[in-house]
């Protein structure tokens, strides 16, 4: 059994919304569901000033607050640590959004369940098929995707070579870190 | 970022009615262990308690769109008992089963007949009811302004209190005669709104100093912002201030006859108008202010 993380540079990130653009392709998702949601960070004094880009998602949390409140156990815990959705219990009631503190949770307009991130990258690594993942698809090579456990995975020796923490400390148990 | 409340006025709606139905119903368990000569008002609430219970249910069906269309999904609501929605969906299911039992005896004239602990168990599921509309938004750790133990007494006592106002403001205009010898009950259900507003101050102080900036920018949404004009307009003077001065007057200021007088009971009865707008103004207020986490971020 892996658990799966992922390491997100944001030293690298241009905010060019390519992995955004290529997650909504890989998983069919609707032009207004968005998996990644991109936030800025100011940081300095004019004229020596600096702009973050911060692409945010589902955090796959080992302590998954949304699947503690999901009533129908639409929201659980997968295999391999992913935090998954099965479409076929979720009501709509959008319990896990409110839980969700990260709020990378979307409802889909369509069918009125609630999605989010897939980490559909592990299909790609166990079948070795290229996809159209957002780590595919990164320009800059900003997000690293792998095995957490395993100690000489390339993520594994890219989070310890670069310090790289959850975006929020200990709010939760996040499997996705970040390079600030 | 800009943030959309999760939830909207269908919600908000929902958790009035489910608090004003557990409340009425509790309300009027008590009145018949207390005052079982109110048999009007007794009924009123019985009455009350499942009819309004059950349009919020309605109206929440509506709302979670997925289990709408798929009604066979409602039945994973028994899934994960670790979720505070799934107790909600016990409480609410044997609240309306027994609350529907009670009135339908009370409708074919059992009256008083019914069996005491039949009124005692659909008071205490009503109670549960009115808590689990606060513990539904209490376990969200990411609004701050919902993550604490405040928040389901705050509305328990407003659910209870519009539950009362229901039955007191059907009562004045279906029986005047039995409102007006309801002294004890006219005066407990007007000390609620004067522990409301203290609850809300209690609410809106620990809630501004929480660790999380969140907190802060509710309560600012809250007083000084958005929502801020309905806040003290709607809510604090329409909802808690004016009924409690009316009531004021009424009960302790007037002579009998003034209280008992056609015009003593319109102001009974806009007294208790307005507690309904203030409880159903509060949970809009509540789902409308809250502010998550990750919007105000201390590490952004």
């Amino acid at each position: 059994m892996a658990r799966y993380g992922m390491l997100i540079d944001t030293t690298k990130c241009i905010g060019c919304f390519t992995c955004r653009t290529a997650c909504q392709r890989q998983n069919g998702l609707l032009p207004d569901q968005d998996f990644i949601r991109f936030e800025q960070r100011e940081s300095g004094e004019y004229p020596d000033v600096a702009i973050e880009n911060v692409p945010l998602q589902c955090m796959h949390c080992e302590d998954a607050p949304c699947a503690q409140v999901c009533p129908t156990g639409a929201a659980h815990m997968g295999a391999d640590g992913i935090v998954e959705v099965d479409e076929g219990r979720c009501i709509g009631c959008l319990y896990c959004m409110a839980a969700c503190p990260y709020q990378v949770r979307v409802r889909n307009a369509q069918t009125g369940t609630v999605d989010k991130c897939r980490f559909c990258t592990v299909s790609a690594e166990e079948s070795g098929t290229k996809m159209c993942t957002c780590v595919e698809a990164c320009l800059t090579g900003a997000r690293i995707f792998g095995d957490l456990d395993d100690p000489d995975s390339e993520l594994s020796r890219a989070i310890a070579r670069t310090n790289a923490a959850p975006i929020a400390g200990d709010l939760t148990e996040s499997k996705v870190f970040y390079v600030r | 970022m800009t943030f959309e409340p999760i939830w909207g006025l269908i919600i908000a709606s929902y958790l009035f009615l489910a608090g004003l139905g557990g409340g009425a119903f509790a309300a009027s368990a008590y009145l018949r262990l207390r005052s079982p000569h109110c048999v009007h008002l007794i009924r009123y609430g019985r009455i009350i308690g499942p009819v309004t219970v059950i349009v919020g249910l309605v109206l929440l069906m509506f709302d979670a769109t997925a289990g709408f269309h798929n009604p066979l999904r409602f039945v994973f609501l028994l899934t994960n008992f670790g979720s505070v929605m799934t107790w909600g969906v016990v409480f609410l299911g044997a609240f309306v089963v027994i609350s529907l039992i009670v009135m339908i005896m009370d409708l074919l004239g059992a009256g008083l007949k019914i069996p005491k602990w039949l009124d005692v168990a659909g008071g205490v599921l009503g109670i549960c009811v009115c808590v689990y509309t606060g513990c539904l938004l209490g376990v969200a750790r990411t609004f701050p302004l919902w993550n604490n133990a405040l928040l389901s007494v705050l509305f328990l006592v407003s659910a209870v209190s519009t539950g009362m106002a229901a039955i007191l403001l059907i009562g004045i205009f279906r029986a005047p005669q039995e409102f007006s010898i309801s002294g004890a009950f006219k005066k407990f259900h007007f000390f609620l709104p004067i522990f409301e507003l203290f609850l809300v101050a209690c609410l809106l102080f620990i809630t501004a100093n929480n660790a999380q900036g969140a907190g802060w920018t509710s309560v600012m949404n809250l007083v000084a912002g958005d929502c801020a004009a309905v806040f003290w307009l709607v809510f604090v003077l329409a909802g808690l201030v004016l009924p409690t001065i009316l009531e004021w007057k009424m009960l302790f200021m007037s002579a009998k006859e003034v209280e008992e007088s056609c015009l003593g009971h319109r102001i009974s009865a806009a007294s208790d108008v307005l507690v309904l707008v203030g409880g159903f103004t509060l949970r809009v207020l509540i789902l409308a202010a809250a502010m998550p986490l990750t919007l105000i971020q201390p590490w952004m």
